[in-house]
């Protein structure tokens, strides 16, 4: 019950506190890397008992925030003050230079300046307001999703706190979705949109397909609309939070009715759906643990610890999800998975191959659009 | 109303049978009853006819017929055909022959030539005077020709006509595409123009006969229509500027910055903030779509898109280079500087079929590439993407959208509107329209200069058309510069139509 108790923390307000609680925070469903062979029996439990506490767990009820460009345009001001916040938020944008990049490749000025622009979007009720600024009357009101306050707040989060932009609008446009993101869920990444498109051969078939640490639903949710009337995705996460946004996007996108989502640990919800699904992709956490504390500010101070520490070498919930997929995947199911690069694919394609006892076919390592190894994909013999 | 209505078209019937040169020039007929089997199989069912609503000059006089006008999608010619499971065969190979058409005149044979050349004075729309309104709408009428290159684009007419009557024509449905687009845009255009003239010369004969009869409320019915279309003219005036193939389009507008480092780049992006409050003021909407920022200040390159009817129709008298001479701000020995920017704008094309298929195969796309491990490591905004058309070798890169998704799309279409417009350069000097270089077409010469010190004016080098507020110019008061160059280029065909 450990687990609960973290996740239970509000979110909401005490943000930066999160990652320290996380940090401090061993992840609950640590396995030690073990090889399994080739298992088709049912008779499976026994290789899940660590981490069979998080099935458990009650799902508390965690309120999904509504990201700001949603938000009804309640507040208002006049157009000088909200010229003066636009001027005070450039010049601490362009104060920044090309520090952040210094530091740890971060952000530079010009594109925390365009992520400026993309907040008085979200934040502003008619775009026309915002370039009039200096020219504007005091007269005509302007509306706004958040009140001035609280933008003068966001803006400062994001360049003082390194509070990734995303967190601050509620937000991410990923793919042609614009799914919702707050704190103790991790913003999806553009790399892992390639799934979608790795997966599409094998959607056309249908079937049940599941979405391992789905996060936000982004990769559930891609799939479901690829899928169409075709089949149905169930997507589990460990973290309420990602359970709940998750099922907020879900529902956004009107899919309720074609995605499940479950809280649990990777396949241990999905016990009825054994040797049933058609497809698996997941984008489990992959760094490894060394590496956390040298993460860009964004990620590792602001992003779920649960989302990203994959272990000593990265690879423990990838070892768990392949082993595991052998039972759940039915004869020719599909899967892919996300990696951290070239060393971790090779790792794991090996490992499918020849460790697992002929379990696979046509395992394939593929790299992202930066030319970097990163996806592993194949075939459930 | 009714009692106004009736009138009217019995009036209308009246005057047709009065003027039987305009039916023999409407139903003019050069019929080819095989041609019918040339048109492309949808012909039949494209179309409730465009035609019907136009048809006021033949009003009651022919109830029974029920047009429908040949069109493909773009098509508003004149082709008239009976409804194939309605009622009369009318005709199945009619087409319109503009240069054999009559001026419309009014009973006692006045036309709008006629009064343009008469000496009645135009005096101010309240004065409430019908010669006065007739004779405005009459010269606006004569200018809107004049603008459009009357005789020739009759001419013109004629021969896609003739073009269009071969009973081979759909043998090349590409090329037969292109005419019948052609013909149905220069003929919707003719077609304005002439309605507008005959409903001038019916509104004075219909004056005539109110006072005539005496006939009050009809008189007043008919100085106001007059009026209307007095006001109605000017707009139809400045439409007639922009009677390019693609000018009511919307259009990018792309700034470049000239060498000489953060002066020219600043003055790039004062250039680009004059375009878009200029396209804010007209009611267009504008986006950002690329923008390479300057090292210390301002822009090397930025693209915009304005959305809008006209816009590129306006925004093209902008092409060019576009001259600063100031006292530099990034100077500190506060010396003269000239600067340069280059303007560039491209018609986003609304007829698909008219675009070049880009191959994907043709595409290199490159897109930001986070540094180190990617992936769950790296969470950035940043999604530029980049693409290239190899063959042509021409760029577009889009990083304002915000997922790599929609700046792909976005850059997308911004290549294929490059790629269209190469294109179009291309079979222009093909066609030997244009004499000048790719490179002068898509940058152009330079246009005009912006001084700021040591005295203040802006001057358009190609109309002499020059204001001593830059400030004003700059904040984008263009019109005056964008009508006096499109007026010069489109009036300059002297006095003859
Ligand atoms: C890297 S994130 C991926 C999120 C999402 N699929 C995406 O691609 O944006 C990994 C996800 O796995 C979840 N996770 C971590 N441990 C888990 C476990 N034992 N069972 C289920 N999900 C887990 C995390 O909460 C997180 O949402």
């Amino acid at each position: 019950m450990k687990v609960s108790s973290t996740f239970l923390t509000p979110f909401s307000s005490t943000f930066p506190l999160i990652s320290s609680i996380l940090q401090n925070h061993r992840k609950p469903n640590y396995i030690p890397f073990r090889r399994y062979s080739c298992v088709t029996s049912s008779s499976s439990s026994s290789s899940s008992s660590s981490s069979s506490s998080s099935s458990s767990v009650t799902p508390i009820s965690h309120k999904p925030q509504i990201p700001l460009f949603l938000r009804p345009p309640i507040y208002s001001t006049t157009q000088p003050d909200l010229h003066n916040f636009i001027t005070w938020a450039k010049t601490l944008a362009s104060s920044i230079g090309s520090t952040f990049v210094q530091i740890d490749d971060g952000p530079d000025s010009t594109l925390l300046l365009r992520e400026l622009n993309w907040f008085l979007d979200d934040a502003v009720e008619d775009p026309l307001d915002i370039s009039h600024g200096r020219s504007g009357t005091s007269a005509k009101r302007v509306g706004l999703r958040a009140s001035l306050d609280e933008m003068y707040k966001l803006w400062g989060s994001r360049i003082q706190e390194r509070r990734p932009f995303q967190y601050v609008v509620g937000c991410e446009h990923w793919r042609d979705l614009v799914l919702s993101v707050e704190e103790g869920v991790l913003i999806p990444r553009p790399e892992t949109g390639k799934i979608v498109n790795l997966a599409e051969e094998g959607l056309k078939e249908g079937g049940v397909w599941a979405d391992l640490g789905t996060g936000s639903g982004a990769l559930a949710i891609a799939i479901s609309r690829v899928l169409g009337k075709n089949g149905r995705v169930l997507a589990t996460d460990l973290s309420p939070v990602a359970v709940s946004v998750a099922s907020y996007n879900v529902e956004r996108y009107g899919l309720q009715d074609s995605i499940k989502v479950k809280q649990g640990s990777w396949f241990e919800p999905l016990k009825e759906f054994e040797g049933q699904l058609a497809g698996v992709v997941s984008n489990p956490p992959y760094i490894p643990s060394e590496d956390i504390s040298g993460l860009q500010a964004e990620v590792g101070k602001h992003e779920p610890i649960l989302a990203l520490d994959g272990g000593v070498e990265g690879l423990d919930d990838l070892f768990h999800l392949c082993t595991r997929m052998s039972i759940m995947l039915k004869p020719g199911g599909f899967f892919v998975f996300e990696t951290n690069g070239e060393k971790q694919c090779k790792i794991l394609a090996d490992y499918l191959e020849n460790v697992t006892g002929n379990c696979f076919r046509d395992v394939t390592i593929i790299s992202d659009f930066a030319g970097i190894m990163r996806f592993v994909t194949g075939y459930r013999i | 109303m009714v009692h106004f209505l009736a009138r009217r078209s019995n009036l209308r019937s009246q005057i047709l049978r009065q003027t039987p040169k305009i039916c023999a020039f409407l139903f003019s007929s050069k019929s080819n009853p095989q041609n019918t089997q040339n048109f492309p199989p949808y012909y039949h069912k494209t179309r409730e006819s465009n035609f019907q609503e136009s048809t006021f000059l033949f009003g009651n006089a022919i109830p029974l017929l029920n047009f429908s006008g040949y069109s493909t999608n773009l098509i508003k010619n004149a082709k008239l055909s009976s409804g194939y499971d309605q009622g009369l065969v009318f005709s199945s190979g009619v087409r319109f022959f503009a240069t054999q058409a009559t001026a419309p005149a009014t009973s006692d044979g006045l036309t709008v030539e006629g009064i343009v050349a008469s000496p009645w004075p135009i005096l101010d729309e309240d004065e409430g005077d019908w010669k006065s309104h007739a004779s405005a709408v009459a010269q606006s009428i004569h200018l809107i020709k004049k603008r459009l290159q009357w005789k020739k684009l009759l001419v013109r007419l004629d021969l896609l006509s003739v073009e269009l009557n071969k009973p081979n024509l759909w043998d090349d449905p590409v090329h037969a595409g292109k005419i019948s687009r052609e013909h149905g845009s220069l003929m919707g255009k003719v077609k304005e123009v002439m309605d507008f003239e005959q409903e001038l010369i019916e509104h004075i004969d219909m004056l005539k006969l109110a006072r005539e009869e005496n006939d009050s409320e009809l008189e007043s019915e008919t100085m106001n229509a007059l009026l209307r279309m007095r006001r109605d003219s000017k707009e139809r005036e400045l439409e007639a500027m922009l009677a390019g193939e693609h000018d009511s389009a919307s259009c990018y507008i792309e700034v470049q910055a000239g060498a000489g480092g953060t002066e020219s780049n600043d003055w790039a992006s004062m250039v680009m903030e004059m375009y878009k409050s200029w396209a804010q003021r007209r009611g267009y909407r504008v986006t950002l779509v690329d923008e390479m920022p300057g090292e210390m200040a301002g822009i090397k390159r930025a693209t915009i898109k304005v959305d809008g009817k006209y816009a590129y129709g306006y925004a093209k008298a902008e092409v060019g280079v576009h001259r600063l001479v100031r006292i530099s701000p990034f100077d500190s020995a506060k010396r003269r500087h000239t600067s340069f920017a280059a303007v560039a704008v491209i018609p986003i094309l609304k007829d698909v079929s008219t675009r070049v298929q880009i191959k994907e195969s043709d595409l290199r796309i490159d897109r930001y590439r986070a540094g180190g491990a990617g992936g769950q490591s790296v969470n950035t905004t940043d999604s530029a993407v980049r693409i290239t058309h190899i063959p042509t070798g021409i760029v577009a890169t889009c990083q304002n959208e915000r997922s790599q998704h929609q700046n792909k799309a976005t850059a997308m279409a911004v290549l294929q509107s490059r790629v269209d417009q190469l294109e179009i350069a291309r079979q222009a000097q093909m066609n030997s329209q244009h004499t000048e270089s790719l490179t002068e077409i898509s940058w152009g010469n330079q246009i005009r200069s912006y001084v700021l010190q040591p005295y203040q004016m802006v001057k358009d080098s190609r109309t002499n058309y020059e204001v001593s507020d830059p400030e004003s110019v700059l904040d984008g008061d263009l019109d005056g510069f964008i009508l006096s160059f499109l007026s010069a280029s489109v009036d300059k065909h002297g006095n003859s139509l």
